[in-house]
C-alpha cells in the first residue's frame, strides 16, 4: 500500500484554507480558551479543574472539528470525490485529521499556559494525552461519518459533550448513584484519575491500569471508524 | 476493439425495489457509449456500481477486466474520471483551488497548464479565480467536468454532462468530448438528450425500468425503425410520401423529369420517437 505525503498535505492544506472562511468551526475552538481564562482567576486550580478544561478541549476541538469537517464533506458530497480519487483511506484520514491535530495542540498549549498547568511524570501524561487524542479523533471521525450534516453533527455532539467534556460534574453524580460507577471507565475519567495519581506522586507502573483502559478505548474506536468508513465507501450515497 | 467494460446479469435491489434487473452490455475501448433513459431508469445507479461506489446485489461488472467491486483501488481509480450531477466541490474555495487539490491527488504534472487546458475545454477560463459558491448551476457543472478531465482518464463516466447548460456551452462541451475521444478516451455518457446522443455516441443503449431494452448504433436503430418512406416537397408546396420500391421510384422519376422536386428526405424517426415506441415512456 502506497502512502503519499503530497496527497496528505494537499488535503490538509485545503482544510486550512477552508477553515479561515469557516467562522462556525473557528468560534467553537475559542470556548475552552475562554473557560481557561475564567478558571485562571481562582487560585490554586485543582488537577480536576485542569482536566475539566483538557477534556473539554478534546471534545470541543478534536471531536467537534473532526466531526464537523467530515460531516460537511458528506453534506456537500465532497467526501465522495476524495474517495473516488487515488488517495487511500489512510491518506484521506491522515490529511483530514491534520487540522484537528493542529487546533487541538494549539488550544491545549494556550489553555495550559493560561491556567498554568505543569506536567508531572511526563512519559505517563504524554502517552495518555497521545492515546486520548487518537481516540477522540476516531470519535470525531465516527461522528462525521454517521451524521449527514454539520447541524446534525452539532446536535449529536451535545450528549458527547455532557459525558466526555463535563466529567467533573458527572463524577459528583456518580458519587450519589453507585450503580453508575462503571462510567468511571470512560476515557476522560481515566485520564483525570491518572493525572491525579501522578500528581500525588505515583510512578508510571502504578498508573498502567489507567493507560490500558485508555488504550482499549482507542483501539475500539479506531476499529469502529475503519469499519464505518469502509461501509460508507460502497453505500452508493 | 476490445471491451473496456463488460456487464453481465447485473441486478441491484434497494429494500425490495429493483433498480437494475438482469442488465447486460459491453463498452468497447475508444467508443462513446450512450446510456439513455428517463429519470429514475437506473442510469446513476449503474454508474455507481461501475465506479465501485455501490456493490451490486448480483451479477458482475468488469472494468479493465477487474470486477467493479475491486476497482476502488488507486491503480484503477487513476484510469477513471467521474462526473455526476451532484457537484462535490468545495464551495468556500476558488475554482483554481478546487482543481489544484485534485491535481495533487492525481499527481498531475504541470498543474497550472493543465488547469488552464481543462478550463478552456469547458469554456470557463475567466472564472478561474471565482469562489465556487458564486457560480451558477451550469458553471458548477462545467467545473465538475473539468475536474473529471484533469488526469486524462482512460475511461470517463459522465452523468448528464450538459443538463444545465445553454446551447452554446453544450456545443463547446460536445466539441471538447469529441476531441478527447479522438485522443483515445472511452466515454460512458448518460443522458436523456437524444440530440446529444445522436451527435456524440457511437452506440446507445435504451434503459427503462432498470433493463437495457435496445442497444445499437444510432443510425442502425433509426434505419431499423424507419417506415421505409420518403417525403418529397413539390413546386407549389405540395408534399408527397413515397414508399421505397418500384412504384415509388416511378413516381419520383416522373417528379424529377418534370423538374417538380424542391426537397426530399427519408422519414426516419428520431431516437426520441423510437425510445417512446420501444419503452412506452417519454424521456423526461
Amino acid at each position: 500500500m502506497s502512502f503519499s505525503l503530497k496527497r496528505v498535505y494537499a488535503i490538509f492544506n485545503k482544510d486550512i484554507k477552508d477553515l479561515f472562511k469557516n467562522m462556525f468551526v473557528l468560534s467553537t475552538v475559542l470556548t475552552p480558551i475562554l473557560l481557561a481564562f475564567l478558571f485562571s482567576q481562582s487560585e490554586p486550580i485543582p488537577v480536576g479543574l485542569h482536566y475539566f478544561i483538557i477534556n473539554l478541549i478534546f471534545v470541543m476541538t478534536t471531536v467537534y472539528v473532526q466531526g464537523a469537517i467530515i460531516a460537511e464533506e458528506k453534506e456537500k458530497n465532497t467526501l465522495r470525490g476524495l474517495m473516488m480519487s487515488p488517495a487511500t483511506t489512510t491518506e484521506i484520514m491522515t490529511g483530514k485529521s491534520g487540522l484537528s491535530a493542529l487546533l487541538t495542540i494549539v488550544t491545549l498549549v494556550v489553555c495550559m499556559r493560561i491556567t498554568g498547568y505543569e506536567f508531572v511524570n511526563v512519559p505517563a501524561i504524554f502517552l495518555a494525552f497521545f492515546m486520548s487524542f487518537i481516540l477522540y479523533l476516531a470519535m470525531g471521525t465516527l461522528l462525521g461519518l454517521l451524521t449527514r450534516t454539520v447541524m446534525e453533527a452539532s446536535l449529536v455532539l451535545m450528549p458527547l459533550l455532557f459525558v466526555f467534556g463535563m466529567g467533573t460534574l458527572l463524577l459528583e453524580f456518580i458519587a450519589d448513584y453507585p450503580s453508575l460507577a462503571f462510567l468511571e471507565y470512560l476515557p476522560n475519567f481515566q485520564l483525570q484519575f491518572l493525572a491525579e495519581a501522578v500528581d500525588a506522586g505515583q510512578a508510571f507502573t502504578d498508573v498502567t491500569g489507567y493507560l490500558i483502559v485508555i488504550a482499549a478505548w482507542m483501539v475500539l474506536l479506531c476499529i469502529l471508524t475503519v469499519v464505518v468508513y469502509r461501509k460508507r465507501a460502497v453505500d452508493g450515497k | 476493439m476490445d471491451n473496456i467494460l463488460s456487464v453481465k446479469a447485473l441486478k441491484q435491489v434497494f429494500s425490495k425495489e429493483t433498480a437494475i434487473d438482469n442488465m447486460n452490455f459491453e463498452v468497447k475501448r475508444g467508443e462513446i457509449f450512450g446510456f439513455l433513459g428517463p429519470s429514475g431508469a437506473g442510469k446513476t445507479t449503474t454508474i455507481k456500481i461501475l465506479t465501485g461506489q455501490l456493490h451490486p446485489t448480483s451479477g458482475s461488472a468488469l472494468l479493465f477486466d477487474v470486477p467493479s467491486t475491486k476497482v476502488n483501488h488507486p491503480k484503477y481509480l487513476k484510469k477513471i474520471g467521474v462526473m455526476t450531477d451532484n457537484s462535490g466541490l468545495y464551495s468556500r474555495l476558488s475554482v483554481y483551488d478546487n482543481l489544484h487539490l485534485y491535481c495533487e491527488l492525481y499527481s498531475v504534472e504541470n498543474k497550472r497548464k493543465r488547469i488552464d487546458e481543462v478550463l478552456e475545454m469547458v469554456n470557463l477560463i475567466d472564472a478561474k479565480s471565482k469562489v465556487v459558491s458564486k457560480l451558477s448551476k451550469g458553471m458548477l457543472q462545467r467545473v465538475t467536468l473539468a475536474r473529471a478531465l484533469l488526469h486524462e482518464p482512460e475511461l470517463l463516466f459522465l452523468d448528464e454532462p450538459t443538463a444545465a447548460l445553454d446551447p452554446a456551452n453544450s456545443r463547446h462541451i460536445h466539441h471538447g468530448l469529441q476531441e478527447l475521444n479522438r485522443k483515445g478516451t472511452t466515454i460512458f455518457l448518460t443522458t436523456h438528450d437524444m440530440q446529444e446522443a445522436e451527435l456524440l455516441c457511437h452506440r446507445v443503449a435504451f434503459l427503462n425500468n432498470g433493463k437495457v431494452q435496445l442497444l445499437d448504433e444510432p443510425s442502425k436503430i433509426r434505419r431499423k425503425y424507419s417506415d421505409d418512406t420518403l417525403t418529397v416537397e413539390l413546386v407549389g408546396g405540395e408534399k408527397r410520401t413515397l414508399i421505397n420500391g418500384p412504384e415509388g421510384a416511378q413516381k419520383m422519376y416522373e417528379y424529377m423529369l418534370n423538374n417538380q422536386v424542391v426537397t426530399m428526405h427519408s422519414n426516419e424517426p428520431t431516437l426520441g420517437d423510437i425510445f417512446v415506441d420501444v419503452t412506452g415512456r417519454s424521456l423526461l
